[in-house]
């Protein structure tokens, strides 16, 4: 049987399931910097293609991402200093609430259609 | 009410694997799951093997995990669970010796690793070592471990790497590093700020929902984490 998932535990694995694919999307984008050094030209080609609406997609996601992953930082080094030990649910909770926030107010710009 | 015990059986003599085993109890309003357990060793199959002893959670010996959780099962009212089958298994990560009896020598080593018991080089003369009431409060939850084993087997980071120190090792450091009284402050923060120490913690809070004596480990661990890091600078 699984070990029961608390918020903790949740908070835990989101955590570590969105720096992964942050440090994922780091590589991606060195890579595609990467093209700077080709010239002028093949950068402006790039560009382009990542002009397409499945781009955009995946950069509200990206958005997403970071948000929790920053949000959940504090709130993971705020109880590190002692603090808020008694609500650390409370505190995910306030990490999703205004994580939200942050994510529809970025991603409406974001948005291709 | 009837209730099932499904419980995760394991007898190094005749099996290669472990197996769930369902039993049927009668159970009544105040019956624990260690109950419940007496109750199936009794009647109904005598080779089930489990550890228990104070049946009043001050032992520390009947932590286990049900229903996914890890508690003490003399702790556990079984109405309480709300649910008609209740899964007991054996702390996990901690090797099997039979069915719910996990070998806790791994655990008490590093217990043992923090030097569990107070260092004092200056000569203490005849009278017994005074502290002020603030200064035995820091301690308060520290000494009311039980040293059960549910916070240290619930614990991720423990899972992933069986030489972390975990949750109760920590937690007992801290019980001696934040001691007035105490003078082996840095000899400690030493052993516990090694690779397989406090560091591996990432304050997922297993240990604080596994708790049967509803203490907080993380936060003994936080403040470990703050006395390394300005002890340092
Ligand atoms: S801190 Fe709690 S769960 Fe951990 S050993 Fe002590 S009493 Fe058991
Ligand atoms: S039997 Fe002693 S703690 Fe459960």
């Amino acid at each position: 049987m699984f070990y029961k998932w608390h918020v903790g535990s949740i908070a835990w694995i989101l955590h570590r399931l969105s720096g992964v694919l942050i440090a994922f999307y780091l590589v991606l984008h060195i890579w595609v910097m990467s093209f700077l050094q080709k010239g002028p030209e093949s950068f402006e080609r790039v560009m382009h293609l990542l002009e397409h609406p499945l781009f955009k997609l995946l950069e509200i996601g990206l958005l997403g991402v970071v948000v929790y992953h920053s949000l959940n930082g504090i709130r993971l080094m705020v109880l590190d200093l002692g603090y808020g030990m008694a609500h650390q649910k409370k505190m995910f909770l306030a990490v999703v609430a205004v994580g939200i926030v942050l994510f529809v107010l970025g991603a409406i710009p974001l948005y291709p259609f | 009410m009837e209730i099932t015990f499904k419980i995760l059986r394991f007898d190094p003599d005749k099996d290669k694997k472990s197996y769930y085993r369902k039993y049927t109890v009668k159970v009544e309003p105040g019956m624990t799951v260690l109950d419940g357990l007496n109750e199936i060793k009794w009647r109904l199959d005598g080779t089930l093997a489990f550890r228990r002893s104070c049946r009043s959670a001050i032992c520390g010996s009947c932590a286990m995990t049900i229903n996914g959780v890890n508690r003490l099962a003399c702790n556990s009212q079984t109405l309480a669970l709300k649910r008609k089958t209740i899964v007991v298994e054996p702390l996990r990560r901690f090797p099997v010796i039979k069915d719910l009896i996990v070998d806790m020598d791994p655990f008490f080593e590093k217990i043992a690793i923090i030097k569990p018991y107070l260092i004092a080089h200056s000569r203490g003369g005849s009278r017994e070592r005074l502290q002020s009431p603030e200064d035995r409060k820091l301690l308060d939850e520290a000494v009311t471990c039980i040293l059960c084993g549910a916070c240290t087997s619930s614990c991720p980071s423990y899972w992933y790497n069986k030489n972390y120190l975990g949750p109760a090792s920590l937690f007992k450091a801290y019980r001696f590093i934040f001691d007035s009284r105490d003078e082996g402050t840095e000899e400690r923060l030493g052993i516990i700020s090694d690779r397989d120490g406090l560091w591996r913690c990432h304050s997922i809070f297993n240990c604080v929902e596994a708790c049967p004596k509803s203490l907080n480990p993380t936060y003994a661990i936080a403040e470990l984490k703050k006395k390394i890091v300005t002890t340092k600078l």
